[in-house]
């Protein structure tokens, strides 16, 4: 008898979110299978993106083999996204961590404009992430959505705290949001129906948070693997959102990663694979030996 | 279905300062109130109740027993208070619970016997609780079968699966399905054992605004299933109204969603929709979120 494989085919569809405008326009998303299952009945049009992460202010934390590809441009948050350009990225993603009160406490206003100044030197999309303060990024976030009306920035995070001032923000300058949720795929999907009684479910992309390997990776791996099934299995419209998996940081904090360089490496790189495996549709990255270690290791 | 009042409770903090004052009037209200509402059975939960156990007992049972002629529910894991309890119960009792752990099958269930009462037993065993229906199954069978040696009849067996919260991440919702699976299958396994469950821990966690229609929910389709018993909420009017077979049409809207059947919300009203969304839910065909009434 001949031996037939099964061929599922899915109900669901991740949606297919545009960021940036113009040339620099990128797609992510949009796939109706599971992560990597091509045997399956349906495609995935556009392949997981890399990204590499700039931080607003010179790092405090100076690991040397984490800041040594950049060089001096590690001061000018410019620069050193132009030079991340360079290592053939798919688009930048700015985090504006000095606006946080825990750390130089930095206005609103010079943040947004830092955004506006780097979006015209990029040629990549940009994704902007606040510091994570949910009070203070209620005012950072939307500040920089006015500055840089209609460009279709992916925006984060969104919080249950502040999805309301975010979101609209986002809603009314055009562009995409990034809605985070603390590890939890049921508090996940409450974000999402509320966002989306005011924001089109196609700007809005899933941070589920991601933790290192070694520190939580379990919870995030299976967390993104169950998004996407029951996204795509079940076709629950609030979980039909593209992930974004923002590792760099939480990799490049842990003590194996700044011990020395090749852990590191192999720290930040296996939690990417990882999260890649489980779904990940944007993989953000601090290291740009990471970012070639991992598209060699999958083959792009 | 038999309501066991769950409203004398000591995590309640009223109950657990009325019980150490000695307050009477407090405790035999909340008996009155659910014996009028309908209930058939009070519980009485007292927790471990370590200190003046016996004194306690002996006056709380009498308290309550002087305003409602309802049979009662001790409900303690502490077999001492369980047994001073017993002592003073009129009508014939409920000994809530014991289960398929050691100590409680040392020292609860012979109580079962010695008092001629009837006894909750839970699936739960020395390994914690069983994670699958069929280890359920299993645990369950062990010990009722234990019981029995000692000269318990499956008749006064109340066998109970363990609700645990619809909204616990990741497996809330296969539970809950699970235990729908459970009471379905119970009378096949144990023919002639009843059944109960803690109703309202469906949605520990929830809102308290949403908490009501996820209870009734589930009693409704728990019902379906034959389940004999809930400790609930008897002053839920619509709970009640629910058991008493008075909203036929949302029963019958949360029963076609049991089965299976894609109902189109259009047409329905607000609250019934509410109700099949809930079921959904329950029947985990969409993902829990504590927004799940709002989609």
């Amino acid at each position: 008898m001949e031996y037939k494989a099964p061929k599922e085919a899915y109900k669901g569809n991740v949606r297919e979110v545009t960021i940036g405008k113009g040339d620099k326009a990128l797609k992510i998303g949009g796939e109706n299978i599971l992560p990597l299952h091509f045997f399956d009945e349906g495609t995935l049009p556009n392949p997981p993106r890399f990204v590499l992460e700039v931080l607003d202010m010179e790092p405090t934390e100076k690991t040397p083999h984490l800041l040594e590809p950049f060089g001096d441009a590690i001061s000018d948050p410019i620069k050193w996204a132009k030079k991340c350009e360079g290592f053939g990225v798919d688009a930048i993603c700015l985090t504006l961590i000095s606006t946080d009160p825990a750390e130089k406490d930095a206005p609103a206003e010079g943040a947004a404009q830092l955004v506006k100044r780097m979006l015209g030197e990029l040629k990549k999309p940009l994704i902007v992430y606040g510091s994570g303060d949910d009070k203070k990024d209620a005012e950072v976030l939307p500040k920089v959505a006015q500055v840089c009306a209609g460009e279709n920035l992916l925006i984060g995070p969104v919080q249950k705290e502040n999805y309301e001032v975010v979101g609209k923000a986002i809603l009314d300058n055009g562009h995409v949001a990034i809605a985070q949720s603390p590890l939890d795929i049921n508090l996940l999907k409450e974000l999402n129906v509320k966002l989306c009684k005011f924001l089109p479910p196609e700007r809005v992309v899933i941070d589920p948070l991601s933790s290192a390997l070694g520190y939580g990776i379990e919870y995030s791996f299976s967390l993104i693997e169950r998004v996407k099934q029951i996204g795509v299995i079940t076709k629950d419209s609030m979980t039909m959102m593209p992930i974004i998996a923002n590792l760099g940081d939480e990799c490049w904090k842990t003590k194996q990663a700044k011990e020395n360089k090749t852990q590191g490496l192999l720290w930040e790189g296996m939690t990417a694979l990882s999260l890649y495996l489980a779904g990940a549709n944007i993989l953000v990255l601090r290291h740009p030996e990471t970012l070639k270690l991992i598209k060699d290791t999958i083959g792009r | 279905m038999i309501i066991i009042g769950e409203n004398i409770h000591v995590i309640a903090k009223d109950v657990s300062v009325a019980i150490r004052e000695r307050n009477a009037t407090v405790i035999q209200g909340l008996a009155k109130e659910q014996t009028q509402s309908g209930a058939h059975y009070i519980d009485l939960n007292v927790g471990p109740m370590k200190k003046d156990t016996e004194e306690t007992m002996k006056w709380l049972v009498n308290c309550v027993q002087d305003v409602t002629g309802l049979p009662l529910s001790i409900d303690t894991m502490n077999p001492v208070a369980m047994e001073a309890g017993l002592k003073y119960c009129k009508k014939r009792a409920l000994i809530n619970s014991a289960s398929g752990k050691t100590d409680s099958k040392a020292q609860m269930l012979p109580l079962a016997k010695k008092y001629n009462c009837e006894v909750v037993i839970s699936v739960m065993t020395d390994k914690g609780m069983p994670p699958e229906v069929e280890s359920k199954i299993e645990s369950i069978m062990e010990t009722v079968s234990h019981a029995n040696e000692l000269g318990i009849p499956n008749e006064d067996i109340w066998v109970d699966p363990i609700i645990l919260p619809v909204s616990t991440a990741g497996e809330g919702q296969n539970i809950a399905v699970g235990n729908l699976e459970f009471i379905k299958i119970l009378q096949d396994v144990l023919p002639g054992v009843k059944s109960t469950v803690g109703l309202s821990n469906i949605s520990n966690g929830v809102p308290a605004h949403l908490r009501p229609i996820l209870n009734r929910t589930y009693l409704v389709m728990l019902a379906k299933n034959g389940l004999y018993s809930a400790i609930a909420d008897p002053l839920d009017e619509e709970l009640m109204a629910f058991m008493r077979g008075e909203l036929p049409q949302i029963t019958d809207l949360i029963h076609r969603t049991m089965d299976g059947e894609e109902i189109d919300l259009s047409p329905l009203s607000q609250k019934e929709a509410a109700y099949v969304k809930t079921a959904r839910v329950l029947m985990a065909q969409s993902l829990y979120s504590d927004a799940w009434l709002e989609i």
